[in-house]
């Protein structure tokens, strides 16, 4: 039981974070990031060439990850989402954009980093073991802690600088934010370039764990997607629900569930379809968004 | 004569905030009779409750007699009884004249088959959407931008199409949202002709919903006053301009002049 | 007016049915033969998606239909013995009555909300398809038979397909007729009072009711005809391929479904037809560049995103004036 809540909470701070990123996203553009999945899987990439081919240390390339992807993510919002969100008369547009820059990105990764699984090395040796009740590898706390951190570092980003404060008007009312004197094009950029940076640094935490390859992109969305549809899409504390909630879900599903074979992600569809018909706004979100 | 339109203590409760608090009034057939009160007195809420787009707490609106709350809006719209919007809600990537035509949809005899077929019936009904639609364009006078995409209509064309659309359902009892609100002097007097001519003419009961007092004192039958969700008062427009309690209520929250 | 446009129904029929088969066997390309196949039948799905995208509902979950629909095809014919013709039809209506079960409760969702959640409809099918004991999990069904002789009263309609010289030239005569009445009936819902009161959903829903339509119904109806679409694509594909798997249609299926809607544009019935065959066909001729041509690709969809975001039919708009 207790092994359960510690694999739930691990992997629900990993997804929190994924999902923190898409709805930034979201809630600014109102743009749904098919590439968010890519993005993490390129972070992965960049951590593992910064350590393993350079032979640098895990924290470069974390902060590699981390610049790359925001650099990234600022130039994707400025040169293309903001010249077709300006000129669609839809704004589902933004949809077909997004999926041809996943698939760019996929390109992009099958080119630079090949199609084979890359992993970085254990960066701490040692498993923790309480009583056989719990036992986690070190590197798995450390790499949750750090995914905690960097959540909490967010949300105080959000609350306490300028730009923070700014965006969150910007998600809640963009007309107001705007007769506040808020600009909405440079937020947009840096809420995007914040968002892909997420991402990155996701997939710089994972690469040595679970290491990345260039499938993982897809799916990773999909679940992303899941997340921000459990909590609410828009919402900060909806998507860390969301995470934390489907974290959960995945590890008690695979340890109660694996008599039945691989169902696990049936179930949570099934539930999230039953779920989602009964308040369509998600656990935090607001009808309609 | 039973009324066309009974309002009966209704009320609706948002969480702890009661947006309408047991309201009652009746509406005779062919009386244009509006609904005034301060701003957030619960006017807006009151017309969706009128025209079923959201459920009432509690108490009921009877059409002819019959019961229509708890109707889907679709069904109250089929009955007789049809909403038109605050501002611009309006079908904006069609035409002024496709905006008509489509409208007519409760009058189809045909079925959304017969129409696919092509039916005889469906070509009657066709032909018929289309005089009918130009009708009403005469009517409201919006031959020269019968063609023109809505979305690129000023403001006072808008708001003459959203009647049109109203217009097209046949109505019995229309139920117009601030028909007057942003015009100037000369565009309220036009739609204050239009809204008569819309009873005398056409037959229609009129409800309406409207912050400009001296349009409504011009226009109306009868008046209804609302603040906080109650009513407080009922009456021609003579004893509502002599009311005390509606003085009060539009003193007490802004000073707008109410024009008496 | 219309006799322009039966000229261009005329002409457009000697293409496909005339021109493309001579140049096929000119330059011996046959395996275009199976391209083209493909591109009509994706595109009767894509129709669908389309008619969706008309309601004002992103729809990505065709592939989850078609999925159905071929595994429907697929166990009438090698379990219950029914002739192929058969299955089509009904493995579009088992779609549709699936999807007005499905849709009922989604179709209040709008925007992004209903997109996520007919994404995940697509990964739903598949692991259905992987639990399911007649579906034979994850090894799917091979080997289903060519579709047979269609006679009636003795008349042959339609030869069976194990006889023909040419199956090849058979699938993609009959993928092409499907296309062409499918989209005949979407150009004729589209111009009928069906589609106008589409299009009043599309633009604003609360004022559609309030002229007395009942959205709910049109909503699901609009869904059931599509998910109807992409089921006999399904079938048809799974009879082509003569096999199955859970894999046949996933999450990524349904964002192309998605995008040739978009590539074509969502405001034109034959936009999803266009963007099928110049993603489809675009992709299969990229191959020549190998490692390179995922990157093309994407890269040729972004631009043409920057340059058309309004999708390539609305090239036509610009020479008409302003509309």
């Amino acid at each position: 039981m207790e092994q359960i809540i510690a694999n739930g909470l691990y992997l629900g701070a990993q997804y929190a974070l994924i999902a923190l990123g898409l709805t930034l996203i979201f809630s600014l553009m109102n743009v749904l990031n098919f590439a968010h999945g890519q993005m993490y899987v390129f972070g992965g990439f960049v951590t593992y060439t910064v350590v393993v081919q350079l032979g640098l240390p895990f924290i470069v390339g974390l902060f590699a990850s981390a610049i790359v992807l925001a650099v990234m993510g600022a130039a994707i919002e400025k040169f293309l989402f903001a010249p077709v969100v300006r000129r669609s008369k839809r704004d589902e547009s933004t949809m077909l954009l997004a999926a041809g820059i996943a698939f760019f990105l996929d390109a992009v990764i099958l080119l630079f980093f090949g199609e084979k699984q890359r992993g970085v090395p254990k960066i701490v040796n040692g498993v923790l073991n309480l009583d056989m009740r719990i036992i986690m590898p070190y590197d798995r706390i450390l790499i949750g802690v750090l995914a905690i951190l960097l959540i909490v570092a967010f949300i105080a980003f959000m609350h306490y600088s300028r730009t923070g404060r700014a965006m969150r008007a910007l998600a809640q009312d963009k007309v107001a934010a705007q007769l506040m004197g808020v600009n909405v094009s440079r937020y947009s950029m840096i809420g995007f370039a914040l968002g892909a940076m997420l991402a990155g640094l996701v997939g710089g935490l994972l690469v040595t764990i679970t290491g990345v390859n260039l499938g993982m992109g897809g799916p990773t969305s999909v679940k992303a997607f899941l997340m921000i549809m459990i909590g609410g899409a828009g919402v900060i504390s909806g998507a860390i629900a969301g995470g934390f909630i489907l974290g959960m879900m995945e590890s008690v599903g695979l340890t109660v569930l694996s008599a039945y074979g691989d169902i696990t992600y049936l179930v949570i569809f099934a539930s999230l379809m039953v779920f989602l018909a009964v308040r369509p706004q998600g656990l935090m979100g607001k009808p309609w968004g | 004569m039973t009324p066309i339109l009974q309002i009966k203590n209704i009320t609706k409760r948002y969480g702890g905030l009661t947006a309408v608090n047991d309201v009652s009034f009746d509406v005779k057939a062919g009386e244009i009779l509006s609904v005034i009160g301060p701003n957030g007195a619960g006017k807006s809420t009151l017309f969706k409750l009128i025209s079923s787009f959201v459920p009432a707490t509690s108490g009921e609106v009877l059409f002819n007699g019959g019961r229509i709350s708890s109707l889907a809006p679709h069904k109250v719209a089929q009955m007789g009884v049809v909403r038109t919007f605050q501002e611009t809600t309006i079908f904006r990537s069609m035409t002024v004249r496709e905006n008509i035509i489509v409208s007519h949809h409760l009058r189809s005899k045909a079925s959304l088959f017969g129409f696919f077929l092509g039916t005889k019936q469906a070509k009657e009904d066709e032909a018929a959407f289309a005089s009918s639609a130009d009708d009403i364009v005469d009517f409201l006078g919006l031959q020269a931008i019968r063609n023109e995409l809505a979305s690129n209509l000023p403001q006072g064309h808008l708001r003459a199409l959203g009647m049109a659309i109203g217009l097209a359902t046949d109505p019995k009892v229309i139920l117009l949202d601030e028909p007057f609100a942003g015009m100037n002097h000369d565009e309220t007097m036009k739609m204050v002709g239009l809204v008569r001519r819309l009873r005398d003419e056409r037959g229609v009961t009129v409800l309406l919903v409207e912050h400009d007092m001296p349009a409504v004192m011009k226009i109306s039958d009868r008046i209804v006053c609302i603040n906080f969700g109650q009513k407080i008062a009922e009456g021609t427009p003579q004893e509502i301009r002599e009311n005390e309690k509606v003085i009060e209520a539009y003193l007490g929250s802004e000073d707008a002049a109410i024009g008496m | 007016m219309i006799g322009k446009k039966l000229l261009g129904f005329i002409a457009f029929l000697v293409v496909v049915f005339v021109l493309v088969p001579l140049f096929i066997s000119a330059t011996g390309r046959w395996d275009f033969f199976y391209t083209l196949t493909s591109v009509a039948l994706l595109s009767v799905g894509a129709a669908g998606v389309w008619l969706t995208f008309y309601i004002g509902r992103i729809n990505i979950g065709q592939g989850a239909y078609a999925l159905i629909g071929g595994y429907v095809s697929t166990i009438l014919v090698t379990q219950a013995n029914v002739s192929f013709w058969l299955t089509l039809p009904l493995a579009g209506l088992f779609c549709a009555i699936i999807s007005v079960a499905i849709g009922f409760p989604i179709l209040r969702l709008r925007g992004v909300y209903f997109a996520m959640v007919t994404l995940v409809l697509t990964e739903v099918a598949r692991l259905t398809a992987l639990a399911l004991p007649i579906t034979n999990g994850a090894k799917g069904i091979t080997s289903i038979p060519l579709p047979g002789e269609l006679s009636i009263f003795g008349l042959t309609i339609i030869p069976a397909f194990g006889t023909l010289s040419n199956p090849r030239f058979g699938f993609y005569i009959m993928a092409v007729l499907l296309m062409i009445i499918t989209y005949l009936v979407l150009w004729r819902i589209v111009n009928s009072r069906l589609g106008h009161l589409c299009r009043s959903l599309q633009q604003n829903e609360e004022l559609s009711a309030s002229i007395g339509v009942n959205t709910a119904y049109l909503r699901v109806l609009a869904y059931a005809i599509s998910s109807f679409f992409g089921g006999i694509a399904g079938a048809m594909f799974a009879s082509i391929a003569q096999s199955i798997y859970p894999s046949s249609f996933v999450v990524a299926d349904s964002v192309n479904f998605m995008l040739y809607c978009f590539l074509g544009g969502l405001g034109y019935v034959f936009g999803p037809m266009l963007g099928t065959l110049l993603l489809y066909f675009g992709w299969d001729l990229l191959s020549i560049a190998r490692e390179y041509q995922l990157l093309i690709y994407s890269g040729v969809m972004i631009l043409l995103m920057l340059v058309l975001p309004n999708g390539v039919l609305s090239l036509l708009d610009k020479k008409e004036g302003s509309r």
